[in-house]
């Protein structure tokens, strides 16, 4: 594990390594083939910086507004013990009055080191699993740790509830509005799939998975008020997903073992901390490991226009099912080729190769132009 | 007086001038000594600005006055400069929570029932200084704006702020104290409103911020009766005082076994907190 450590803060360089966190977690298993932002992702690089160095910056991450909101809208649920949330959770888990307990777990004693806030989550967490006596309700920030690739990231949701069959759920936070009662799928997605691997780590933790509910709790304000307003997902499918996409990841190691020996992203700071590394000279290593590039990307992956700049000939580019609807074809080239008749057919494309052709020929018919 | 003020102005305005020839010119004893006029006269416009303020007949805006809320008095003045020094307000706050409170709650009461607010950022550096004059010279003060303590660790709790000359129990917070000490607020803000003799919109409205967490306290922010929220926030401390009174009892007893005067006050040194923690897993496990 010490060379794997080391070889990955070689990868990274000088710079502070970036950690793991829900977010991650759940664009990586959403594409889980991707060497690229597993290596990436486990040797701390920060991604923006580098894509951004090499000529494709990504219009990516959390603008500073809805973080500031966001934080506003928890700083007022969690305010006096929690309050506003405690009042939510007893409409919505029935929990009963002498449940209120809140724990604190954003710092230990004034000290923060994850190591540390995490000892106390698991040994607090685990007291309450075991006995069954009432002594914890509510635990604002617990940390949890999620073995990934063969490495442990920390976690930390916003609240975890331990509600009255036994049973602890998780609660997230989010400041997205429920307008009318509906609320913007995508994010209601993403937030079903983070809060799906604070259960797995939870489980994770317990070492109990009928400890953790698979319903988890999500809290949004209401229509443009910042009152809040609590519902129930279902995060089954997603725990699903996300366990099969986690036991599929390469193990890093296997991944670092492909890779050439002095391969690294370090951008060669000077003093004053401006890079000197040629952005050529990067991109070029960035492209020894190799990318899984789909459309989905733009959504999750801050590497995302580099990806798809270097996906130029590749039908991946145009997304699962076109390239499906194309024979599974790998190339734009080929497809284009084949369309005009032009490109001698591998035997194992001649059945696609004669639909495509005449696919272009209908096209030429409606349209009147020539692919 | 405003005459005076604009004479003051233009004053001000030629010494500005005179300052940045002097300072292209390089002359640097000229521009000091300028320097020195140009301030002068800024303190001086200052001066005459609030006195022009004060002599201004002051229409509408009554204040609230503090002997309503049972406060000692009222901040009355003319808002930019309290007459009372910041933890003089957040001991008039406090005193009136009676438990200890976070720095945004702490501004809130003040506004509320004392006329005048500060932002909460204004308040983290408070508490570090409470703690050097008390070391300087213990028992000093009369109070100190204080830490509540985690029951556990004996650590300052995060983000709370107390008042020393409470008793150790109501200064611990064990894991129902948040809510129990969120009960108490609720009654004492419940029994501050019905003492006001006029309604104060900022009042009623912190009132609601505490009867909406509160199972049958109020349903509806126009129509809140304090003395139901009082009520209402009795009957639910009543569930969790026992337990809590326990975990708080036990706290305070460690504490003031284990610790010495300042540690009692703000708590225990964060060095320890890991050597502390690993105990009380030990503890636990």
């Amino acid at each position: 594990m010490k060379g794997t450590e080391a070889r990955l803060a070689r990868i990274r360089g000088r710079a502070v390594p970036r950690n793991h966190n829900a977010r991650t977690i759940a664009a990586l298993a959403s594409n889980p083939g991707c060497a690229r932002r597993a290596i990436l992702d486990a040797a701390g690089v920060d991604k923006q910086r580098i894509a951004a160095f090499t000529g494709f910056p990504a219009p990516f991450g959390q603008s500073r507004f809805a973080l500031a909101r966001g934080n506003a809208f928890e700083a007022q649920l969690k305010a006096e013990g929690a309050a506003q949330l405690l009042a939510l959770l007893r409409e919505q888990l029935n929990l009963p009055i002498p449940k209120a307990h809140y724990d604190d777990l954003t710092e230990v004693g004034g000290n923060t080191s994850p190591e540390l806030r995490h000892a106390r989550t698991k040994s607090l967490l685990l007291g309450i699993a075991r006995n069954t006596g009432d002594n914890g309700t509510m635990f604002d920030h617990p940390l949890l740790r999620l073995e990934v690739g063969g490495r442990y990231a920390y976690l930390e949701p916003d609240l975890i509830a331990f509600r009255v069959e036994g049973k602890f759920s998780v609660v997230e936070v989010k400041s997205f509005p429920v307008i009318d009662g509906q609320a913007d799928g995508e994010k209601v997605a993403a937030a079903a799939i983070q809060s799906a691997v604070y259960v797995l780590a939870l489980r994770d933790l317990l070492g109990d998975p009928g400890a953790v509910h698979h319903e988890t709790i999500l809290v949004c304000p209401e229509n443009f008020s910042s009152r809040p307003v609590a519902a129930k997902l279902d995060v089954r499918k997603q725990l699903a997903v996300l366990c099969r996409q986690l036991s599929r990841l390469a193990r890093i190691d296997d991944l670092l073992g492909l890779l050439p020996p002095g391969l690294t992203f370090d951008l060669d700071p000077d003093d004053a901390g401006v890079p000197r590394r040629e952005p050529a000279d990067l991109a070029g290593a960035i492209r020894t490991v190799g990318a899984r590039y789909a459309p989905e990307c733009l959504n999750t992956c801050e590497m995302c226009f580099f990806c798809r700049d270097e996906a130029r000939d590749d039908t991946a580019r145009l997304g699962k099912s076109t390239r499906e609807e194309l024979g599974g074809i790998e190339h734009i080239a080929a497809v284009l080729g084949f369309a005009r008749g032009t490109g001698a057919p591998d035997p194992a494309l001649a059945e696609a190769a004669v639909t495509l052709r005449a696919a272009a020929r209908l096209r030429a018919d409606v349209l009147g132009e020539a692919v | 007086m405003s005459e005076g003020v604009e004479i003051l102005e233009r004053r001000l305005d030629r010494l500005r001038v005179a300052v940045r020839e002097a300072v292209i010119a390089g002359e640097r004893d000229r521009a000091s000594a300028l320097r020195r006029e140009l301030r002068q006269a800024e303190q001086e416009w200052e001066q005459a600005l609030a006195q022009a303020a004060e002599s201004l007949p002051r229409a509408g805006e009554p204040g609230v006055s503090g002997s309503q809320a049972g406060g000692p008095r009222a901040a009355v003045g003319g808002g930019d400069s309290p007459l009372l020094p910041l933890r003089e307000q957040v001991y008039e706050a406090l005193a009136l929570l009676a438990v200890p409170a976070a720095p945004r709650l702490i501004a809130t009461v003040h506004e509320a029932f004392f006329a005048t607010t500060f932002p909460g950022s204004k308040l983290t550096s408070l508490k570090r200084d409470e703690e050097r004059s008390f070391r300087t010279a213990p028992y000093a003060r009369p109070y100190y704006i204080c830490a509540a303590l985690t029951a556990d660790l004996l650590a300052p709790a995060r983000g709370l702020l107390a008042v020393s000359t409470w008793p150790m129990e109501c200064r611990v917070i064990g894991s129902l104290s948040p809510r129990v000490d969120f009960l108490t607020a609720a009654i004492n803000v419940a029994a501050a409103v019905e003492r006001l003799t006029q309604p104060v919109p900022a009042a009623r409205r912190l009132l609601w911020r505490f009867a909406a967490s509160i199972p049958g306290a109020a349903e509806d922010a126009n129509r809140i009766d304090p003395r139901r929220v009082i009520h209402a926030a009795e009957a639910e401390r009543e569930v969790h005082e026992p337990g809590d009174r326990e975990a708080r009892g036990a706290g305070a007893r460690r504490a003031r076994e284990q610790l010495d005067e300042v540690q009692q006050l703000f708590g225990a040194p964060l060095r320890t907190a890991a050597t502390q923690a690993g105990r009380t897993q030990g503890r636990r496990a």
